[in-house]
């Protein structure tokens, strides 16, 4: 029963989540035993959350252009660090995304970047893509779960598409913060660990005259974007990928999503209206 | 579409993390800045070495706390004078508490600020490192270039060092204004 004693190393590493296997059963029998060691894990965590109040509102701070031009390893005077202004305040827009529980409409009214949904879909993509670790909140062993919070949370049913048949797997998803309502998104990895993401929200933006969808493609920051509005919702799938490429997936997103017997839209025109306009025109999709 | 082996999105989006690490390293905004501006630099230059699929955090805060260890120790070569140890007050006095966004003047997350910032560096650094931005501490010894052990002992003596601090609090301070 008196296993090795637990030291105060351990004691750090368990709050901090770093203990495995034995040792970690370890601390937690001794944490049941002894309501003394149960406080200094306690007391480990809530610096911890101290610490985490303090540092992170660090982050939202608006990014110096000269920082931003340093990314592409151009110096100051060039051709980018003339756009640094506004990339700054996409990237503070985009720790606001981060940030999700911080003063979120400051920091859009603070960026002055129109922000439309395609491009916060972009900078979301981004932003948990590139996340190793921790890339969704509700992993895809829980979909049946994942389904029912984000339906609770964002009013409307979610619906996560099938795509293992494009060789993409689900990966899991999360609720994000949006500009004026709350985004799912749900991630998908092919076995090239190449990442896509369905984002959708409620939205009053009407498809068109004729009901009908039409996919709209942007580029931003170096992400692909096919954005359409469908029904009550507006949907962007982002991905690293060739825009044909993402726009076959998109099709098979829509179609899946969509009311059964609606046919996909056609890919809008380029500077086109929101949707495809009825008639001739659509044999440009 | 991302051909490049380090796409601009993910360093613009590294940029405010490289920040608060700089300042906890520095101890002060306008010298973190430039330290930012250094790692970035180096880290186009060098970005043919990341390998895609790795943490770009990781990547990156490595290159800076490179950046940050050698720019120290030239200027100790230049000035003989500055003591070698971190907790000498010119240590202490270069840190500065940032002045955090208007929403977040709360006494006691000024407070602690002020604490981290009378730690020495190295400590500061590792705090940072396992209790904010919760890194693993095998990560944060391959990062520093220091045993996992020491990674263990700095972090126990920062938050003993926090805890003690905390404790001393005058009373009158503890109220709010």
């Amino acid at each position: 029963m008196s296993a090795m004693p637990i030291t105060d190393d351990d004691l750090m590493a368990y709050a901090d989540g770093q203990l495995e296997g034995e040792r970690r059963e370890a601390v937690e029998q001794a944490l049941a035993r002894d309501s003394a060691l149960a406080g200094r894990v306690g007391a480990i965590r809530e610096q911890n959350a101290a610490l985490r109040d303090a540092f992170d509102p660090w982050l939202a701070e608006a990014i110096p252009p000269r920082l931003v031009a340093a990314t592409s390893g151009t110096a100051r005077g060039s051709r980018l660090a003339r756009h640094g202004p506004a990339l700054a305040a996409a990237a503070t827009l985009l720790l606001g995304v981060a940030l999700g529980w911080f003063g979120r409409d400051a920091m859009l009214e603070r960026s002055g970047t129109p922000t439309s949904f395609a491009r916060q879909a972009a900078f979301t993509h981004t932003l948990y893509a590139a996340d190793q670790r921790r890339p969704v909140e509700v992993w895809a062993n829980e979909e049946a779960g994942l389904v029912r919070w984000l339906t609770r949370r964002m009013g409307t049913q979610a619906h996560v598409p099938d795509l293992n048949a494009l060789g993409y797997a689900l990966v899991g998803g999360r609720l994000v913060a949006g500009n004026e309502r709350p985004t799912g998104l749900v991630m998908y990895e092919n076995a090239d660990k190449q990442r896509l993401t369905l984002q959708w929200r409620l939205t009053k933006e009407k498809p068109s005259e004729n009901g009908e969808a039409a996919f709209r493609y942007v580029h931003e920051e170096g992400v692909s974007v096919f954005h359409w509005v469908d029904d009550d919702c507006a949907y962007a799938l982002s991905g690293p990928l060739e825009r044909t490429r993402l726009l076959a997936v998109a099709r098979v997103v829509y179609g899946q999503l969509a009311t059964p017997g609606k046919a996909a839209p056609a890919e809008a025109p380029p500077g086109g209206a929101p949707a495809s306009p009825p008639g001739p025109s659509r044999t440009q999709g | 579409m991302i051909d490049a082996p380090l796409p601009q999105p993910e360093m613009l989006a590294a940029i405010p993390r490289l920040r608060r690490y700089a300042r906890v390293l520095c101890g002060d905004a306008a010298r973190a800045d430039d330290l930012v501006q250094e790692t970035l630099a180096r880290a186009w230059e060098k970005r043919a070495l990341w390998r895609p699929g790795t943490d770009l955090r990781a990547w990156m805060f490595t290159i800076m706390h490179n950046v940050f260890v050698n720019q120290r120790a030239s200027s100790m070569r230049e000035a003989s004078h500055v003591s070698l140890d971190a907790e000498t007050e010119s240590g202490r006095a270069a840190w500065q508490v940032p002045v955090p966004p208007a929403q977040f003047t709360r006494v006691e997350l000024v407070e602690v600020l002020q604490r981290v910032g009378r730690l020495p560096a190295e400590q500061r650094e590792t705090l940072l490192l396992a209790a904010v931005e919760e890194m693993k501490y095998e990560e944060i010894a391959t990062m520093l270039s220091v045993p996992v052990g020491t990674v263990m002992s700095r972090l126990s003596r920062a938050r003993e060092k926090l805890r003690r601090m905390a404790d001393e609090r005058p009373a009158a301070l503890k109220r709010v204004k």
